[in-house]
C-alpha cells in the first residue's frame, strides 16, 4: 500500500510548447484526421501536454507507486478552450487521494493546465488502479 | 479527409444516436500512440514485461480508447472546440487485434445553456464494454459565426 502521507504532493510540468507537428503526430496516432479549418488539437491531447505531470508521479521514488501493476481506471476532463499551435501550457498535477478497495489501491490525481497568460486551458481527474501483484 | 461542417444545434434531439466509430487496434498503433503521447510504460510496449505484470500481453493505453470516443463525438459535432467535458471508466483491457466500436446517444439538450450531454460506451468485438459510463458535454455558441 502506498503511504497516504504523500496525499497532497504536487508536480508541475515545464511549459509545453504546442507545435503543429506535435498535434499532427497525435492525430495520426489516434487516427483522428478530420480537418477543422484552423488546426485544433483533439481535446484528449490534454494527455500529451500534461503527460510530464503523470510521469513525475509515476516515477516519484518516494511515493513509489507500483507502476508495473498500475492501470488507468477512470478519466475526467473539462476543456476551457481549444488548443492550437503556439500555445505554451503548464500543467500542475496533485495527488489527492489514496484509497484501498478490496485488494486494489485507488490513486486519484487532479490536474490543471494553464496557458502563458495563466488562463485555464483544461482540468482533469485521473483515477489509477493498482492491482495486487 | 472531411472538411469543416459544424452541426446545427437546432437539429439535435434528445435520444438521437450518434454515428458509431469502429477502430482496429494494432501493435503498431499502440507504439505510435506511445511515441506521440510520451507514455512508454512497458505494459504497452514489451510483451514479456506485460506478461510478468500479470497481463495477457501488451495492452493499449486507456487514453487511446478515450481518444476514439472523443473522435466519435467531435466528428459528429464537426468542431473540436465545442467539446467542454469528457468522462469515462476504462472497464476492460484493449489488446492488439481488437476491434472496438464507440457508440453514443444524446442524453439531454438544454436550449438555454446550449449544452448537449452525450452518453458513450465503447465495446470490443465480443460485445464486452471496454469504456463505460462515458459522458461528453458540448456547448454551442449563442449565435452562429458568419
Amino acid at each position: 500500500m502506498t503511504d497516504s502521507r504523500w496525499v497532497g504532493r504536487s508536480y508541475e510540468t515545464a511549459p509545453f510548447e504546442v507545435t503543429e507537428q506535435s498535434i499532427r503526430d497525435y492525430m495520426a496516432a489516434v487516427g483522428d484526421l478530420r480537418e477543422d479549418g484552423e488546426l485544433t488539437a483533439p481535446p484528449t491531447y490534454a494527455m500529451v501536454y500534461g503527460f510530464d505531470a503523470y510521469w513525475q508521479l509515476w516515477t516519484d521514488q518516494e511515493v513509489a507507486l507500483d507502476v508495473a501493476h498500475l492501470v488507468h481506471g477512470e478519466q475526467r476532463f473539462n476543456f476551457q478552450r481549444p488548443v492550437r499551435p503556439g500555445d505554451r501550457i503548464r500543467t500542475t498535477g496533485r495527488l489527492t487521494a489514496i484509497n484501498a478497495r478490496g485488494d486494489m489501491e485507488l490513486v486519484t490525481f487532479e490536474l490543471k493546465a494553464r496557458d502563458a497568460e495563466d488562463e485555464p486551458v483544461s482540468d482533469g481527474t485521473a483515477l489509477f488502479i493498482i492491482r495486487k501483484p | 479527409m472531411k472538411t469543416m461542417s459544424t452541426l446545427d444545434f437546432e437539429q439535435i434531439n434528445a435520444g438521437q444516436t450518434l454515428p458509431s466509430l469502429t477502430k482496429h487496434v494494432t501493435v503498431e498503433q499502440i507504439r505510435q500512440y506511445a511515441d506521440a503521447s510520451g507514455d512508454r510504460n512497458p505494459i504497452h510496449l514489451d510483451e514479456s514485461f506485460a506478461r510478468s505484470a500479470g497481463l495477457p500481453g501488451v495492452i493499449a493505453h486507456g487514453m487511446l480508447t478515450m481518444a476514439f470516443a472523443n473522435q466519435m463525438v467531435t466528428d459528429w459535432l464537426g468542431d473540436r472546440s465545442l467539446l467542454k467535458g469528457l468522462y469515462g471508466r476504462f472497464a476492460g483491457m484493449v489488446l492488439p487485434g481488437d476491434d472496438v466500436t464507440c457508440s453514443g446517444s444524446v442524453a439531454s439538450k438544454n436550449d438555454e445553456t446550449r449544452r448537449v450531454v452525450i452518453n458513450l460506451v465503447v465495446t470490443n468485438q465480443r460485445g464486452e464494454k471496454v469504456f463505460n459510463k462515458g459522458v461528453a458535454e458540448a456547448e454551442f455558441p449563442a449565435t452562429k459565426e458568419q
